[in-house]
């Protein structure tokens, strides 16, 4: 019976995705990251829902508010950061908020600003690149100068010497900044420097699909370039763009960390991941137990998405398996 | 002085490298102590005494040399670690706290003010051989010059010497000194003295004896058209050290001035380091107020508060010897500083003469009662958590230092020292009242950590309150003179001031007096109200200080209670820590950090 099922099974016919889904389904270290991922953005969505069921939220600074939490420096009182069954995560030194409700609502601004980054990046080096590597000659030649232009601009420095100057671009500076401003002007510079990679490989990719007969074949068929685009190229390019976006996300949180970290990313009172590194690098020698959670989580979300990517790599090209 | 205390802790280094070490250890003990609110002041740590009153010294008082500090042997070196570096040399361009306390070592004016081993503090002569002789209701002044005294090219000190040093601070390109002197002499206002003597002496023109007298070589006499009983503390500021009519080089002196003090520059390197070494023309016979005892100096710039704090707890090799003059104790160190014995008998501490205020712009906010729902509201915890806690200050109940004569303990009519959190009912009550429930108020911070840290609690306390606030933010550097401009555009903002010397005459009338209003003057918060006008003018013209200090603190108690244009917050507080082998590091209050010149070297054993 198992026996005839199994050959049943084999017969059927199976699209490249079936088998990539089977394929990372038996990779344990791949089920279990992308868990892990999923659980992360779980807690970004439902960060609403948590805090209401916590009954706390990111806002109120209780520790100032009610006497007792914090000392006189503005540290928590209590031992390991203020945590307790009143506040799970500990207090916040100074402003004496909630840790937990910080971090779940952190998660969920960089997952939100990373995510669009992501898929903003992706759209745009799919369009430069795949109209580069089909294309051809003189388009190819602008957009890869394009891109190796791009490419040149020192990351970091041009994060931070235009995220103030983007966000003063749309905002009267005697009004306060509103949150999204500064969320898409951090979103814009990051996608502005994001893309190319992606755009090279994408480029690649396309050239060198362009010249198999599948596509002369449909190019003698009289299908319009959009068409070729969209039917011929693009599913065959999805392996390497979903590999590459799924390594990006993470490198994106990160960066939105490293700049909120230095000071130019979100501010006050906008919980954000990337600021508790700081709050937590200020206060290391006498309330060492906050950095433990932002950091304990940005380390697991980062090799948990990075080890997803490899697994995502593996399922879809089982050639490259070690 | 409008010369803000910068503690500003930022730390380099990877968050994620960070975060690996964490996983190793990730416990930390409590934060310990009282919760915030308890004691007094919400302060743990013990505050200075309030000042009784400062002595003016006479000749007796005033002959050197100074009184030995107990146990204090001289020689060796001591060495500073500071933040800035002095951007000014010259005498007359020096008015920062930064700057000052390193001049002090090296320039002398006519007056001083010493700080005596049972905490005393008087103001003696200094280059004078008393503290100055008033007569005519104290409209002149009239000082006698030591013998003995010479400038570090060994040329003798005169009277001319005063003149000139006196004059050129009427000269266009002196602009960054204090300005006191001059508009008395000149009686006059804002930047009007500079017409006196437009080229300052440079041009031959000289001050007339009406005004400045120097009948012969040792004599000088001030004239004024007002009684300026504050003069003695005015010419003990190093805005008023002596530069030599001979050796001045005008703009060039800024850069190689000469000394008439206990210590020469050997080597100054801007931004790195100084080294100081001692002026063989100085005789101490002729100094009451500085005991010089370390033979060198070794000043480096460029210390975050965190760096010096960690080397000086650390205490290791040269480290053992150092100091700081301005590097407070940063927030990330002070709680392990005030926990720890060891640290506590190596930290001197007191207030500084700043005052933190959050300054309602009187022209927009024109109903009292809107400014007593703010004053009701603000958290006083919350701004000053932000900036360093019990360490970086103590609940403010008035707008007066408790280093200052007159200062009444526990004065607090809005409740703020048993309410530091703030007391969002009651405001809302008032807003209620006043009919302004939504009131909008335009508030701007700057974008320092600690202060957009504070305006989180401001703007989260306001907006409990019933209030609307519109937050902005604009860059440190710019933040005075963004608040400056009388028409601003802004409600709320916070500003500090601190006394320049220890008199109230130099904290109420530039802060309150409406007649100033103009851009970039330090009524910060644009009153005009005629009683505070005609009680500045009247308490100015009484003469004994004991009855004036009163008088001012009654007209602190006007301001903040029926005018209410500056809500105290809290009192800034200096925590200096120091080498172990350093010795007499008292703290000195007219100073606001350790006393320079009665530090020495612990001679090491054998």
């Amino acid at each position: 019976m198992s026996s005839d099922t199994q050959v049943a099974t084999e017969l059927v016919g199976r699209s490249p995705g079936q088998l990539m889904w089977r394929r990372f389904r038996r990779d344990r270290v791949g089920v279990v990251s992308g868990c892990v991922v999923l659980f992360f953005f779980a807690v970004g969505i439902l960060a609403p829902v948590i805090s209401w069921l916590y009954g706390k939220d990111p806002q109120t600074r209780y520790g100032q508010i009610e006497p007792g939490l914090l000392n006189e420096f503005g540290y928590p009182v209590k031992p390991n950061g203020g945590i307790d069954g009143e506040f799970w995560f500990g207090l916040e030194p100074f402003l004496g908020r909630d840790v937990l409700t910080q971090l779940v609502y952190g998660i969920r601004t960089s997952l939100l600003i990373a995510l669009a980054v992501t898929v903003l990046a992706t759209l745009t080096a799919i369009l430069l690149g795949i109209t580069a590597g089909y294309l051809g000659g003189k388009a190819d030649f602008l957009i890869s100068r394009f891109i190796d232009l791009l490419m040149a601009f020192p990351n970091q420095l041009f994060f931070v010497a235009f995220l103030p100057i983007v966000t003063t671009l749309f905002v009267d500076p005697r009004e306060e900044t509103p949150t999204y401003v500064r969320v898409v002007s951090i979103i814009v510079v990051l996608w502005v420097l994001g893309w190319m990679t992606l755009g090279r490989i994408l480029r690649g990719a396309t050239m060198a699909l362009r010249e198999r007969e599948f596509v002369e074949a449909a190019k003698v068929s009289g299908a319009s370039p959009w068409r070729i685009i969209r039917k011929e190229l693009l599913p065959n390019v999805v392996s390497p763009m979903l590999v590459q976006a799924t390594y990006m996300l993470p490198n994106f949180v990160t960066t939105a960390a490293a700049l909120s970290f230095l000071g130019v990313g979100l501010v006050e009172p906008t919980p954000d991941w990337g600021r508790m590194f700081a709050i937590g690098a200020e206060v290391y020698r006498a309330d060492l137990t906050y950095m433990f959670f932002p950091g304990v989580a940005m380390v697991v979300f980062v090799v948990a998405f990075n080890l997803l990517g490899d697994s995502v790599r593996d399922a879809f090209d089982p050639k490259t398996n070690r | 002085m409008s010369e803000r205390p910068q503690r500003r802790a930022r730390l380099a280094g990877a968050a994620v490298a960070l975060t690996g070490a964490l996983l190793l250890s990730a416990c930390s003990s409590g934060g310990g102590g009282g919760p915030e609110g308890e004691g007094s002041n919400g302060g743990g740590t013990e505050g200075a005494e309030t000042l009784e009153a400062v002595t003016f010294a006479d000749a007796e008082a005033s002959t050197g040399p100074a009184e030995e500090v107990p146990d204090a042997t001289p020689g060796g070196t001591v060495h500073v670690l500071q933040e800035t570096s002095p951007s000014h040399l010259d005498p007359g361009q020096i008015y920062s706290a930064a700057e000052s306390n390193i001049a002090k070592l090296m320039q002398r004016g006519l007056t001083a003010v010493r700080m005596d081993n049972d905490g005393e503090y008087s103001v003696v002569g200094d280059l004078a051989t008393d503290s100055g002789t008033p007569s005519d209701d104290g409209r002149t002044w009239t000082y006698t010059l030591k013998e003995d005294i010479h400038f570090s090219d060994g040329s003798p000190i005169t009277s001319a010497d005063v003149r000139h040093s006196v004059e050129r601070t009427f000269a266009p390109f002196l602009t960054y000194g204090p300005t006191f002197l001059q508009q008395w002499l000149a009686n006059s206002g804002g930047a009007e003295y500079r017409e006196l003597l437009p080229e300052g002496p440079y041009e031959g023109d000289h001050l007339p004896d009406s005004v400045l007298e120097t009948p012969d070589e040792r004599t000088v006499v001030f004239h004024f058209e007002e009684p300026q009983a504050d003069l003695p503390y005015a010419l003990a500021m190093v805005g008023y050290a002596l530069v030599p009519e001979d050796g001045d080089t005008r703009e060039a002196y800024d850069q190689e001035p000469l000394a008439s003090g206990p210590y020469v520059i050997e080597e100054f390197r801007p931004d790195r380091s100084m080294t100081l070494v001692r002026n063989e023309h100085w005789d101490p016979a002729t100094d009451p107020a500085r005991n010089a005892y370390p033979d060198r100096y070794e000043i480096t710039f460029g210390h975050t508060t965190d760096d010096s704090t960690q080397r000086l707890m650390a205490d290791n090799g040269d480290d053992r010897y150092a100091l700081t003059f301005n590097n407070g104790v940063d927030p990330g160190n002070a709680p392990e500083v005030s926990s720890n014995a060891e640290y506590q008998e190596r930290l001197a501490q007191g207030y500084q003469p700043f005052v933190a205020t959050m300054a309602i712009n009187a022209e927009r906010v024109t109903d009292l009662k809107v400014r007593q729902a703010i004053a009701y509201a603000l958290p006083l915890n919350g701004v000053l958590n932000a900036y360093g806690g019990a360490f970086g200050g103590e609940y403010a109940g008035g707008l007066i230092s408790p280093l200052l004569p007159g200062y009444e303990e526990g004065y607090d009519p809005y409740g703020k020292l048993a309410n530091p959190q703030g007391d969002a009912e009651r405001a809302r009550e008032l807003l209620e009242e006043a009919d302004a429930v939504g009131y909008e108020l335009n508030y701007v911070h700057h974008t320092a950590t600690e202060d957009a840290r504070a305006a989180v609690a401001v703007e989260d306390a306001l907006e409990e309150a019933g209030f609307v606030v519109n937050r902005s933010e604009v860059p440190q550097t710019s933040y005075y003179d963004t608040i400056g401009i009388v028409d601003n555009g802004y409600d709320i903002y916070r500003s500090n001031w601190g006394h320049d010397w220890l008199s109230s005459a130099t904290v109420i009338p530039p802060q309150f007096d409406g007649r100033q209003i103009q851009d970039g003057a330090n009524n910060y918060s644009h009153v005009d109200d005629e009683r505070i006008n005609s009680e500045i003018d009247r308490i100015r013209q009484i003469t004994d200080p004991a009855e004036a200090a009163t008088e001012w603190f009654e007209l602190n108690k006007y301001i903040v209670e029926d005018v209410l244009t500056q809500v105290p917050l809290y009192y800034y507080k200096m925590n200096v820590l120091h080498g172990s082998l350093i010795g007499g590091a008292d703290f000195n209050d007219d100073l606001g950090t350790v006393d320079m010149h009665r530090i020495y070297v612990i001679q090491d054993e054998g």
